[in-house]
């Protein structure tokens, strides 16, 4: 049973780690659209790609504050799992 | 007799006389942990955002900026054969400029960064025409508008004058995209 726990543990940390790497690509792609279009003068989308950048950045403090293995909780020292 | 090493305490402790000579720190080279390249991804995250929301901003406001550009005196215009261009700085020492007299002796003014990605262009005097190096694009010598290659808009357009027989720069124009956003 414990080695199923950690096996779920380490596909969620996997998935986590994926789905970071995932929103930095998006979100280098974001910057060079926003250097491309500012040099082109095209103003009327810098803001949308910045709000764009924001939310994966935001989605990205969600995923390394609250996305966490649902066996573990926090305490005053760090993670520890629950006992079942 | 030779003591083995069994774990990183015994290491520290049998490299320490060496510490002050080599400063290595053996922490900085233990395997990142998962948590820690996380908190790395997040921090590049933050930069990212930081740095497309910073260039957007700066960009927004030098578009704004209304300046009012003083009137500089290209030298050696006036001996520039035609068919040929000169480099100068304008409106300031930071901004470089290109002057082109083409075969029918008429000034033409740009800066010379491209409108793609910044590159300098320079003139083609066997094309007769602008061409940037970086990545292909060419521009008309005589409008400054793209002939061809990634370059979203025309260059930005220096007016000159001819005062007493000198060529000025009087004032700089950027153009629009080509789809008008």
């Amino acid at each position: 049973m414990k080695s199923r726990s950690n096996a779920g543990q380490a596909a969620v940390w996997q998935a986590r780690l994926i789905m970071l790497v995932m929103i930095n690509i998006a979100q280098l792609w974001i910057l060079a659209a926003t250097v491309e279009a500012a040099l082109a003068r095209h103003y009327s989308v810098l803001l949308p790609l910045v709000v764009a950048s924001g939310v994966c950045f935001v989605i990205t403090l969600s995923i390394i504050k609250w996305w966490r293995p649902t066996s573990q909780k926090k305490t005053s020292t760090g993670y520890v799992r629950e006992d079942r | 007799m030779t003591k083995n090493l069994s774990d990183e305490r015994d290491v520290r402790a049998a490299t320490e006389p060496f510490q002050a000579e080599f400063p290595y720190e053996r922490d900085e080279e233990a395997q990142v942990t998962r948590r820690e390249f996380c908190n790395f991804l997040g921090l590049t995250s933050a930069a990212l955002f930081l740095g497309a929301s910073g260039f957007a901003a700066k960009v927004a406001l030098d578009a704004r900026e209304s300046e009012s550009l003083a009137a500089t005196h290209i030298e050696g215009a006036e001996v520039l054969a035609p068919n040929s261009s000169l480099n100068f700085n304008y409106p300031s020492e930071r901004d470089s400029a290109i002057l082109v007299r083409t075969a029918d002796g008429a000034y033409h003014a740009y800066g010379q960064k491209c409108t793609h990605l910044s590159c300098p262009v320079y003139y083609s005097r066997g094309h007769q025409r602008l061409e940037c190096p970086c990545h292909e694009g060419a521009f008309d010598a005589a409008t400054g508008n793209v002939l061809y290659g990634p370059p979203p808009r025309a260059l930005d357009t220096i007016e000159i004058e001819m005062r007493e027989g000198q060529v000025w720069a009087t004032g700089r124009s950027a153009s629009a995209p080509k789809d008008g956003g």
